[in-house]
């Protein structure tokens, strides 16, 4: 391979630069208008999106990319969430509602940063361990392993009420996550998995996910590059987990059960595996269509026409597009693949050229 | 494909404005969340039409402070994001005075910050843990009793009148209300001097009992009562297969047991079987109030009332005008300070009292047996003791 | 009651439970056999069929006429199922075919919330379906001795078919290899209908019992019978008929024995303990006990 001269090599890494730089930029003026202008319904919605982006991005690290099919993601989520709690409440709170907790723990508050990032850091340790021995499973037994491991998890934290309050309400979390700080997280997350996505290692997963025996002969340690695939996602989700926390203030083992994990599945489905865009556009399309589908499902007034409330239809709803959506587009709707803005704009540009020109 | 993302897209935002737009008016408008869809929905279903029976009623008539009440609904679908975005959207964009509803504390807690943040009261009417008007000080009531109280009336219940010395214990460990009431049930029924001879647990939603009621019938000891803390959907399925292995002894619980499926699950089974509940809603035995609120109910839902939380529900809405009418003015703070003082409100499910400095109201508890398939009254009891939340 | 006394009950209590999960995966094994697909909308098979026996009942049908009713359901809708969500997705990657079952699921479940409101309801049973038979000092629930026997009628029925006829060898032929299948001239589509017809029946059978075992029915009744069934089946070895039985049968023992024996500290910890079970069997014999390790075709 010839080098490339030294100013080829500049314009050419400005040009990779522009395009994360101009969106994040978008997004920061976006995020700013809804912290300054948007009330607090509206404030709540962009949380909520921030977050389910990095649960959705994280799990496509792992279920799109290297093929584990993880049903108990949200096993870490739980994690990262309890345990950045435990660690942000204050004293006062602690000796009430957690009198058995033991003394260290008692006494000991962080604030959010090194709370959510211990949370982060336990469930990845938690999934090195799990993933040392589930790695080796192929397809859907790993798929029911993970399951197993969500099980555990949600009997734990049921059972070991002197840490987790059991069953019980864990109420009383200091509201630190704001649009800011989980924006922050997710535009991080996006661009870890994005980076490393594309990267040689990124390959590597999907060549492991494609052809393991392919990947094998290439050298490829198809092991490896599941479990760190498995480690990091696990991170992520368990920073996620923390934000939720810090968002929703009071939460029980039930929150980090199966219904949230059909959430973030479905989500992760109708964005397309395998695609990091395709996961940003299907949080997205999903959160606000739902919350659409909730509010017009309350009733409204066209005009002379009354429509009555049908509660429950907006699950419904979600539940039919979510059919047809596999049905018709079994890749979702990136298929796959990445959006290219650059293709994207140069296809605009090419169609407003064609509209001059007629 | 682009383009048709971009019409939905602009079409969804759109719409969302215009679904938050509130309606304006002369009305006061009262927030109501309740869970219509999801596990809680058993509960809160009763409970959103007693209250909006309770609205018509009191429109019919004049009306608070001379303008109509509106009940702003909205569904929890018993997931806490959702409750947060409802509480939100009633505090920013509906701007309602008051906010009630809910059977259980997970779903209270989701909602009561919101509403104390914006400076408004929060009443619930189903959820029975003592200890959430700590977690939301000032501005979190109750409109029923505590579970420690109705824990409390059951073991003296059981224990001075049907003379159990011994109980056998099982409790249901995914939930804070049943974990909660057997906790205060053993501490009162171990004050009185009884003895539980065995402890046992489950899981919300297990179906299959047989390895709990195997061990049960293992004790050599036989105890004198049988005290299961359980929710409303397993219940049934814990009394008949306990009966069906041979179990006569009296069953007894806490107002989980308040459900026509006891006895359509159980089936026989379920006579001989306690509950402690906030009222008994029979058309023959219940009070007047009862009977009236039994009729009105029958006549607007073509059913009679499912459980007694259709009564709190009705009571909440009641509790809230009578409130808002003594403080004469919708303002947040008069609202309050008028609910604290409220004294000996009479209502289907009791007598609504705050005493200074509680937020949870002094009401008596109803003993119901069933018998004959039917819910009877055994007794009403006021506990002489009450444990310590 | 005595220590042998105890083991016995017992023991009933984990074979009529075993039975029921024995059903429900025979059911998800044969379509992953075939079509290595995971059906997790199994689970809503038996709500269908219990629902329709509850209507049939409550318009005054006898419970045999309803309860054959309720197992028509079941069949019908999973051969609907079949022809609808997973025939247009034939070849698609595994995890594709999972996602359009948990997608089937939630589109089942919440439409029956909507249908039936999310409440339970009483199912009516008749009185031999809630006798109880003493034996000294056992008790046998007359429903577990059906189930038990029920479901050993079935699963005999289910042997004979695919040994002896036509189609049940057809079948077995599919599952070994889809495609050497075809070029034999085998009609894939009838035999993949078949596998999902036998399937949907049995699971319309097990809704009927186990209705009558809990005494209620509600619309989110499939999904804890379709994971334990699920994790029969990778216990016995994904695909494998026998294997889903035996599965099955180790499942309900582990349930009741770690009920049963566990201090009365762990005993809530007892699903946790049966999936840490599962995942240690996973590491030792990855493709469950009886699963044959799949030679891979590069």
């Amino acid at each position: 391979m010839a080098m490339k001269p030294a100013e080829e090599g500049q314009p050419r890494l400005l040009a990779r630069l522009a395009g994360p730089v101009v969106l994040l930029a978008l997004l920061a003026v976006l995020l700013a208008g809804a912290a300054l202008f948007a009330g607090d319904y509206i404030q709540r919605i962009v949380i909520v999106i921030g977050i389910n982006v990095i649960l959705v991005v994280s799990l496509n690290l792992s279920n799109g990319f290297t093929g584990v099919f993880s049903l108990g993601h949200v096993g870490f989520m739980a994690i990262g969430a309890y345990t950045a709690a435990l660690l942000t409440l204050p004293v006062s709170l602690k000796a009430v509602n957690l009198p058995n907790l033991p003394g260290w723990l008692g006494r000991l508050v962080l604030s959010f940063l090194p709370a959510t990032l211990i949370g982060g850091l336990l469930a990845m340790a938690v999934a090195f361990l799990v993933g040392l021995s589930l790695m080796r499973l192929k397809g859907a037994y790993i798929s029911v392993a993970t399951l197993g491991f969500l099980v555990i998890v949600q009997v734990i934290l049921i059972n070991w009420d002197q840490v987790t309050r059991g069953a019980r309400t864990f109420a009383g979390v200091p509201p630190h996550s704001t649009i800011w700080n989980v924006w922050i997280w997710a535009a991080l997350s996006v661009y870890l998995v994005w980076r490393l996505g594309s990267s040689a290692f990124g390959r590597a997963m999907r060549a492991g996910r494609d052809n393991e025996i392919a990947a094998l002969s290439l050298g490829i340690s198809v092991i490896r590059s599941r479990l760190l695939a498995f480690c990091l996602s696990a991170f992520l989700t368990g920073v996620a987990g923390s934000l939720w926390a810090h968002f929703i203030t009071s939460f029980s083992p039930k929150s980090f059960y199966f219904v949230q994990t059909f959430n973030v599945i479905t989500m992760l489905v109708i964005g397309g595996l395998g695609s990091v865009s395709g996961s940003v556009i299907g949080v997205f399309l999903i959160t606000v269509f739902s919350e659409l589908l909730r509010n017009a499902e309350r009733g409204f007034d066209l005009g002379a026409l009354h429509v009555p409330p049908i509660y429950g239809a907006s699950q419904i709803l979600m539940a039919i597009m979510f059919v047809l959506v596999i049905v018709f587009r079994p890749a979702g709707i990136m298929g796959g693949r990445e959006l290219d803005l650059r293709a994207l704009l140069r296809r605009l540009a090419r169609q407003g050229r064609k509209k001059e020109a007629e | 494909m682009k383009t048709r993302l971009a019409i939905v897209l602009v079409a969804a935002l759109a719409l969302l404005a215009v679904g938050c737009a509130g309606k304006g008016g002369n009305v006061i408008k009262l927030g109501m969340l309740y869970n219509m869809t999801g596990s809680q929905a058993s509960l809160d279903t009763p409970s959103a039409n007693g209250a909006k029976l309770a609205a018509k009623e009191i429109n019919a008539a004049a009306g608070v402070l001379g303008k109509k009440i509106q009940l702003v609904a909205y569904d929890g679908k018993s997931d806490a994001a959702t409750i947060g975005n409802s509480a939100t959207q009633l505090v920013q964009t509906d701007k309602v005075v008051v906010m009630f509803g809910f059977s259980d504390t997970d779903m209270v807690m989701a909602a009561a910050p919101i509403a104390a943040k914006a400076g408004i009261v929060f009443v619930t009417s189903g959820a029975t843990s003592p200890k959430l008007p700590d977690q939301v000080p000032d501005y979190l009531y109750l409109a029923c009793f505590g579970d420690n109280v109705q824990a409390a009336a059951g073991a003296e219940y059981a224990f001075d009148t049907l003379k159990a010395g011994n109980v056998y214990l099982l409790i249901d460990k995914g939930m804070e209300y049943t974990l909660l009431l057997g906790r205060y049930f053993k501490e009162r029924f171990t004050q009185l001097g009884g003895k539980v001879l065995l402890e046992d647990n489950y899981q919300t939603g297990d179906k299959d009992f047989s390895a709990q009621i195997t061990k049960l019938k293992g004790l050599r000891a036989k105890p004198d009562l049988l005290y299961i803390a359980s929710g409303p959907d397993d219940v049934g399925t814990i009394v008949k297969q306990f009966r069906d292995a041979g179990l006569k002894e009296p069953i007894m619980g806490g107002d989980g047991y308040d459900t026509p499926l006891l006895v359509q699950v159980a089936g026989a089974g379920a006579e001989n079987v306690y509950f402690t509940t906030h009222s008994l809603m029979d058309s023959n035995l219940g009070t007047e109030a009862v009977k009236k609120f039994i009729a009105a109910y029958q006549a607007e839902y073509k059913t009679p009332p499912e459980n007694a939380f259709a009564g709190l529900g009705y009571d909440t809405v009641k509790l809230l005008a009578d409130a808002i009418k003594r403080a004469g003015s919708t303002d947040a703070k008069a609202i309050r300070e008028a609910l604290q003082a409220t004294k000996d409100l009479a209502g289907v499910t009791g007598t609504i009292s705050y005493q200074q400095g509680s937020r949870i109201p002094q009401k008596g508890v109803t003993v119901i047996l069933v018998k004959d398939g039917k819910f009877t009254l055994a007794q009403e009891v006021v506990p002489r003791v009450v444990p310590a939340p | 009651m005595s220590p042998l006394e105890l083991l016995l009950q017992q023991l009933i209590n984990a074979v009529s439970i075993g039975s029921l999960y024995a059903l429900m995966a025979i059911g998800l094994a044969m379509v992953f056999g075939i079509l290595r697909l995971i059906n997790f909308a199994h689970g809503d098979l038996i709500m269908v069929g219990s629902y329709v026996a509850l209507l049939a009942q409550l318009l005054g049908l006898p419970f045999v006429a309803a309860a054959a009713a309720g197992v028509a359901a079941s069949t019908v809708a999973g051969l609907a199922m079949e022809r609808v969500a997973y025939r247009p997705l034939r070849g698609a990657h595994e995890i594709a075919m999972l996602l359009t079952s948990f997608s089937v699921t939630i589109f089942l479940e919440n439409l029956a919330i909507i249908l039936f409101r999310p409440t339970s309801r009483p199912f009516p049973a008749p009185a031999v379906l809630r006798s109880v038979i003493e034996m000294g000092r056992l008790r046998v629930a007359g429903l577990d001795l059906i189930a038990i026997a029920v479901a050993a009628v079935l699963l005999l029925a289910l042997t004979l078919f695919v040994r002896r006829t036509n189609i049940g060898i057809a079948m077995r032929a599919a599952s070994q290899d889809l495609l050497a299948a075809r070029l034999v001239g085998i009609n894939v589509n009838r035999v993949i209908a078949t596998a999902f017809a036998i399937g949907s029946l049995m699971a319309g059978v097990v809704g009927l019992l186990w209705s009558a075992r809990v005494g209620k029915v509600d619309p989110l009744m499939g999904f804890n019978p379709v994971l334990k069934a699920f994790v029969a089946s990778v216990i016995g070895g994904l695909g494998s008929l026998p294997g889903a039985v035996i599965g099955a049968y180790v499942l309900g023992g582990l349930e009741i024995l770690l009920q049963g024996l566990l201090p009365a500290g762990l005993t809530a910890y007892r699903d946790a303990f049966v999936f840490a079970v599962l995942i240690a069997l996973l590491l030792f014999r990855p493709n469950g006990i009886l699963g044959a390790s799949e030679r891979e075709k590069i």
